[in-house]
């Protein structure tokens, strides 16, 4: 005789669905739509972020480099335009940060937080859009600053490092810009936090000269920012072959090993305010 | 088809705020959490919709476990939150293809059930607007549809009326009131409005201080209190009037006060000899009245400023 004792529920599935991977990736890619066309939706966030950047690389960089004598072979409207990008990819970032703030005051969060996707999606979704934004952002200020005399180096190679250093920036200032939506109560008081990360490093991460060119315990402090690897990466792509920036970090004479450590620094930097980003997300989004 | 067993929350701190409840809300039915500002309905709906971690206890949605299983429990159920939680710069379709994405409904099947769907509801004319310029009601309208569009074998109301005028609301109760007779979908519901359960409830609980203090059917809840209550408006201290109320055995333990009025069920007499006798004793009364009990009646003696014994 057999005997069938049912000793608790049986839930319907408990098993990981096959096509589990499948739907967080179309998750992943309704989430970054939604973003997106929220971004659309409101064109402040997207052209407020490019106006400085833009009327520096263009009115002002160009009004320097004629006061500045540049090193042999360096045109300092280039080196500056440059310079510019490193001011832009943040405000990008914490301006995309906004959105989350939106979205947790007044905006769809709770309907995402019962949707039944891993809720780190969520931020990888936001993550997504911020990136891309800051990439189109950025061929923008390049291709303005071209058209208006840069004259750019640029090799296979050097638009590889110059890409792999934009776009891990871009992750590690977006996952600030997250961390910093999560935990700061008001829009009011995020923006008013926004200068601190966004702009002060910027004028101490070699963007309008050599960091070599600061007190020496400036120095020591613009080599632990994520910006002046970032900055010198992006010039050895585009502009310095001989990697000037990369040697005024390193001090050493092989530039693709110099340029593989200061990448290695920036991927650090990405996957740390990443995972620090995704932790306070739950944190705050679950109680 | 929701299976609370002894589910508690404190919160960091200390503070208690839901103290290990237990129901049960069987499959179609519609069920009322009923209870005061704090006392424990929003951390109960957060932790069956799996936004805050029980500390104690567990629940269960369609036989998934919130804390263990949370995404197949999120996929059975969906929630319309207290606060309008849309995206104000999409549009009212744009909205609805979200959720319905989210929930992996198939595209064809999803545009179907919004074509109906937002016919049924009322907002075809303004579906392709951005939702910012939507009124209240609308917006409701639109939150309710939206948390349909998955189909859910349950379905959270937090509060879905409150902040809405009394016409909306109105027309939003007979919606939802539609929606019990139509489908077979389990629904949790919490309200202020002691009217709309009574309306809307199968069953209601009535949670005080993050305890289940009553559960059982309106009617039955009603029943509690008897056929006729005498409210009775002081003018001096209550709890000296009920004292004598109670010392000439006019008003019973079941008497409570909220402010200045007394509200006394009727269990033996008629409200006749009740109101002769209170009026030999001269208290000093600004008004007294007798009606039948309301549900409000069952909710304040239990969760209000009760003066029984």
């Amino acid at each position: 005789m057999t005997t069938i004792t049912a000793t608790d529920r049986i839930p319907v599935r408990t098993r990981r669905r096959p096509g589990a991977g499948q739907d967080n990736l179309s998750a992943l890619l309704t989430l970054a739509r939604r973003r997106l066309a929220l971004s659309a939706s409101n064109p402040r966030e997207i052209f407020v972020p490019l106006l400085t950047p833009l009327l520096f690389a263009l009115v002002i960089a160009p009004a320097l480099a004629t006061l500045v004598r540049s090193a042999p072979g360096l045109d300092y409207r280039t080196y500056l335009a440059i310079g510019t990008a490193g001011l832009l990819v943040p405000l990008a970032c914490m301006f995309a940060g906004l959105g989350v703030v939106v979205d947790r005051q007044s905006g769809a969060r709770p309907e995402l937080l019962t949707a039944p996707i891993p809720r780190g999606l969520i931020v990888f979704g936001n993550l997504l859009v911020a990136v891309l934004v800051s990439g189109l952002q950025l061929g923008a200020l390049l291709l303005a600053t071209y058209l208006r005399g840069a004259h750019f180096d640029a090799t296979a190679t050097g638009i590889g490092w110059f890409v792999a250093a934009a776009g891990c920036f871009a992750v590690a200032m977006y996952s600030i810009a997250e961390i910093m939506a999560n935990r700061i109560p008001s829009q009011e008081e995020y923006v008013g936090a926004v200068p601190a990360v966004a702009i002060v490093p910027w004028f101490i991460a070699g963007s309008l000269f050599p960091i070599s060119a600061l007190p020496a315990g400036l120095t020591a402090i613009a080599k632990a920012l994520p910006l002046t690897h970032v900055l010198a990466l992006m010039r050895y792509g585009l502009l310095d072959r001989h990697g000037a920036g990369l040697r005024d970090i390193w001090g050493m004479t092989n530039t693709t090993v110099m340029a593989a450590l200061s990448t290695a620094v920036v991927v650090a930097y990405a996957i740390l305010f990443l995972g620090l980003a995704l932790r306070v997300f739950r944190r705050t989004a679950v109680r | 088809m929701i299976e609370v067993t002894q589910l508690g929350k404190t919160y960091p701190g200390g503070v208690e705020a839901v103290k290990g409840v237990d129901f049960e809300v069987r499959a179609g039915e519609v069920f009322g959490l009923l209870g005061p500002n704090g006392a424990g309905k929003s951390t109960t709906i957060g932790m069956l919709t799996t936004t805050i971690e029980p500390t104690s206890g567990n629940a269960r949605l369609a036989g998934f476990d919130v804390a263990k299983q949370p995404r197949e429990a999120r996929r059975v159920s969906s929630v319309v939150f207290q606060e309008p939680v849309v995206d104000r710069a999409l549009t009212g379709r744009r909205n609805l293809i979200l959720h319905a994405r989210l929930w992996s409904v198939d595209p064809g099947a999803a545009a179907r059930r919004i074509q109906n769907i937002v016919e049924v509801f009322g907002i075809g004319d303004v579906i392709d607007r951005p939702v910012a310029s939507f009124s209240g009601g609308q917006v409701r309208r639109l939150e309710i549809a939206r948390a349909l569009i998955s189909q859910p074998s349950v379905l959270f109301l937090d509060e879905p009326t409150v902040g809405l005028d009394t016409r909306i609301r109105y027309e939003l109760l007979d919606l939802i009131d539609d929606l019990r007779d139509e489908n077979d979908m389990t629904t949790l519901l919490t309200t202020h409005y002691l009217d709309e359960a009574e309306r809307l409830c199968d069953r209601v609980a009535i949670i005080s201080a993050g305890r289940i203090v009553a559960l059982d059917s309106p009617r039955a809840l009603l029943a509690s209190l008897g056929r006729e209550v005498i409210e009775l408006r002081v003018q001096h201290d209550p709890q000296q009037v009920l004292g004598l109320l109670r010392s000439h055995r006019i008003a019973g333990d079941d008497t409570f006060a909220v402010g200045s009025t007394l509200t006394i069920p009727l269990r033996n007499g008629t409200a006749g000899e009740a109101m002769a006798q209170i009026s030999e004793l001269n208290v000093a009364t600004t008004a007294i009245s007798t009606r039948p009990p309301t549900l409000d009646d069952v909710y304040l003696r239990l969760t209000g400023d009760r003066l029984a014994a």
